[in-house]
């Protein structure tokens, strides 16, 4: 079908491109049989409800109240950060993995083209996520009876573009700040922290003490501020209950910085490309001994060579520095709330949950995303006995972020922060363990996709965990 | 003691198809064999079986008399294995890299640290020791995985087409490495497409083809085996392991 599109335009003309451009993006996310199977279920479900729903609602006129406008504004805000992590990922992927750059820029294509075509790609890619989350409800609704609920495509394609811009824009702009050899890690810590944005101000802001979630602390403060009394604060609302103005614009801002962006940052695009490409490594040999570097057993060999491969890590950046931005504020919420509200068991809770997390992503890196498995094989060592040292490894590097609740617990009780310390390295071990057993090798740059790991191996994570983290929670629950 | 340094005893390996048939080959220590053989002949399912990456399923493998099946940790300490792809970390350093391959193989650190310098010194990486692989040309990064298969002083060295991607420059060192290698004592066997290296290089030349071995010798030897004692080893590859006219 893409095939058939492309040759509706002229070979290397931005149409062509682009769809080139979709076509590698679904390749790319094509997945094993079961994964999308399964996939393809969750769709048909969340069709089918939404069925339901557009059904029920037929002839229940749904009127924009300020509420829901307010209600739109706090999607599109919290979407937004979303998005724009997204759509840095991508962009550094677009910079540093897709190996079609050199081809693409090599030709008698024009640069811009070919930034307009990625920068596309990108937001298409973004543009999937979210409608299989929220078109299987929204059209349904608009073709039974509520045609206005048709501008919510509108948003979310204006909202992708604008994140791809934004995202594409970032990520050059740190490449051009932090040189081609920090560009990456910094490009991946920017995203995480872009990524938890959101959940951080929300802290910020929820001054009360009692808890509320992120949204309906974002929400409240939006409806209080009156911003959406505004015309451009309400505009995402008018745009996704079908106003056409309002549609108009959103699509027309969205296309403008689009284009607007493909002329600015062409230069900038280039020279990234060109980078890409650089030594990325101090090239400098250091004054200390060769010796430094070699260790008397295999497991000191083997730990050591793990530490550093998942340290220089980018997507470890990432990884990390998203979980801290999310278990920062939850560290002070349980000093804070110590003396008021119990909240000991759910931090335990979600203190295991985040160490299965952890340690099972760093166990896949090192286990089944090893760089060179065949000099494992031929090497004399037992292979039981090198995956045992990268679990190990992986525990040690969790470690540090592990710690972090168990912090928060120890000021409600002591015993229930050594509880949630051993069952912390409980949850750990068993899932790196589960990933050792049933885990399946794949390239390393996955990570971030969220496409590594087997989906059986992530639910029984999940599951083991689950377990683990409740019977941490009930026991800080019940302890005195 | 055996002089035998690989004895490759009626192994076969099947996939979809047979691509191993009774293979029987038997290589003495000390020398450097070359493996020709046109595309998919078997030659590097062969040698990876030795190394103990693809199992057989049938026959049975000995290094230096050590049984590949009944012993594979013992087989493995004597032996290297180069690929045509190295073997690489990009995110490690080359002195990184050799401790790594060090610590696998045991080797104690004040020995393998010597060796590690003299090995860096001597393929001139030394001046990119604590350079991450990730920037190298692939020359570079063969040198470095060449180093690594050295460090532990192997007694059957098996590189799997060496100079492919190579420039002259490096081509040239990387047979002078495998040269020394043998005067050292030791026993390389490479696969290789381009014969002029085999002619060269080659203590003795196997040719296999649909999985079995057709011709081995020495160069001279195989010219006899094509009917031609003046003929290059490009024409007797071609008339070994081109089909019997009807």
């Amino acid at each position: 079908m893409m095939g058939w599109a492309m040759r509706r335009f002229p070979p290397g003309s931005f149409g062509w491109l682009l769809f080139h451009e979709i076509r590698m993006g679904i390749r790319q996310r094509a997945r094993n049989s079961r994964t999308r199977v399964i996939g393809y279920i969750l769709l048909a479900a969340f069709v089918v409800f939404g069925v339901m729903i557009g059904y029920g609602l037929r002839n229940t006129p749904i009127p924009v109240s300020s509420a829901m406008v307010v209600g739109a504004l706090t999607a599109v805000i919290l979407s937004l950060s979303f998005m724009t992590t997204q759509a840095m990922l991508g962009a550094q992927r677009t910079l540093y993995e897709s190996g079609d750059l050199d081809l693409l820029l090599s030709a008698p294509v024009p640069t811009r083209s070919v930034l307009l075509a990625k920068l596309c790609g990108i937001a298409g890619t973004i543009v999937l996520s979210f409608a299989a989350l929220t078109l299987p409800f929204a059209i349904p609704i608009a073709l039974f009876n509520h045609p206005g609920m048709f501008g919510v495509v509108a948003v979310l394609v204006s909202c992708a573009l604008l994140a791809a811009c934004v995202g594409l824009g970032l990520t050059l702009v740190l490449a051009r700040i932090a040189g081609p050899r920090a560009a990456r890690t910094v490009g991946q810590i920017t995203a995480g922290l872009l990524g938890g944005a959101v959940f951080l101000v929300s802290q910020i802001l929820n001054t009360s003490d009692h808890r509320e979630s992120r949204v309906a602390v974002i929400f409240h403060r939006l409806a209080n501020s009156g911003v959406t009394q505004s015309w451009w604060g309400g505009l995402p609302g008018r745009a996704a209950f079908g106003d056409p103005v309002a549609i108009l614009v959103m699509l027309g801002s969205a296309v403008a910085i689009f284009v607007v962006t493909g002329i600015l940052f062409q230069r900038w695009f280039v020279s990234g490309v060109q980078d890409a490409g650089q030594h990325l490594s101090r090239s400098k040999a250091s004054k200390r001994g060769i010796e430094r570097h070699f260790r008397p057993s295999l497991f000191g060999t083997v730990f050591r060579k793990e530490m550093q491969l998942l340290v220089r890590d980018p997507q470890i950046a990432f990884q990390v520095v998203l979980r801290l931005v999310y278990l920062g504020p939850l560290l002070f919420i349980g000093l804070r709330s110590s003396q008021h509200i119990p909240i000991g068991p759910s931090l335990a809770f979600i203190s295991v949950a985040i160490a299965g997390q952890l340690v099972g992503s760093f166990t896949w890196l090192a286990v089944q995303a090893e760089d060179t498995p065949d000099l494992i094989t031929v090497a004399p060592v037992e292979k039981s006995a090198i995956d045992r040292t990268k679990l190990l490894s992986a525990m040690a590097l969790a470690a540090p972020i592990a710690v972090i609740l168990p912090i928060a617990i120890v000021t409600q009780s002591v015993l229930g922060a050594l509880v949630t310390i051993l069952f912390t390295a409980l949850g750990g071990g068993a899932a790196g363990f589960i990933e050792l057993k049933l885990g399946k090798p794949t390239e390393r740059k996955r990570l971030n996709r969220r496409q590594h790991g087997s989906i059986v191996t992530r639910l029984v994570t999940l599951l083991v965990t689950g377990i683990l983290g409740l019977i941490t929670g009930g026991i800080v629950y019940f302890l005195p | 003691m055996t002089d035998s340094a690989l004895r490759i005893a009626n192994v076969s390996k099947s996939f979809d198809k047979p691509v191993i048939r009774n293979l029987d080959v038997d290589i003495a220590s000390g020398q450097l064999y070359a493996l020709l053989g046109p595309n998919g002949a078997g030659k590097t399912t062969t040698l990876r079986m030795v190394v103990g990456l693809t199992p057989m399923d049938s026959g049975h493998i000995s290094i230096y008399g050590i049984d590949t099946r009944r012993d594979p940790l013992g087989a493995k300490a004597i032996t290297a294995w180069l690929p045509d792809e190295p073997m690489l970390y990009d995110k490690l350093t080359p002195s990184e890299y050799l401790a790594f391959v060090a610590g696998l193989w045991k080797i104690p650190p004040a020995e393998a640290a010597q060796e590690a310098e003299r090995l860096l010194r001597w393929l001139e990486l030394w001046e990119v020791r604590d350079t991450r692989c990730e920037g190298f040309s692939r020359g570079m990064k063969q040198k470095v995985a060449l180093a690594g298969a050295l460090i532990h002083k192997p007694r059957l060295l098996i590189l799997d087409e060496p100079l492919t991607g190579l420039d002259a420059a490096m081509a040239r060192s990387v047979k002078d490495a495998l040269r020394a290698q043998v005067d050292a004592g030791a026993t390389v066997i490479v696969t290789t497409h381009i014969l002029e290296v085999a002619e060269r290089l080659a203590d003795r030349i196997g040719i296999i083809a649909d999985g079995k071995l057709h011709a081995e010798g020495t160069l001279a030897e195989l010219r006899a085996m094509a009917g031609s004692d003046d003929m290059t080893l490009e024409d007797a590859f071609i008339r070994l392991t081109s089909p019997m006219p009807a």
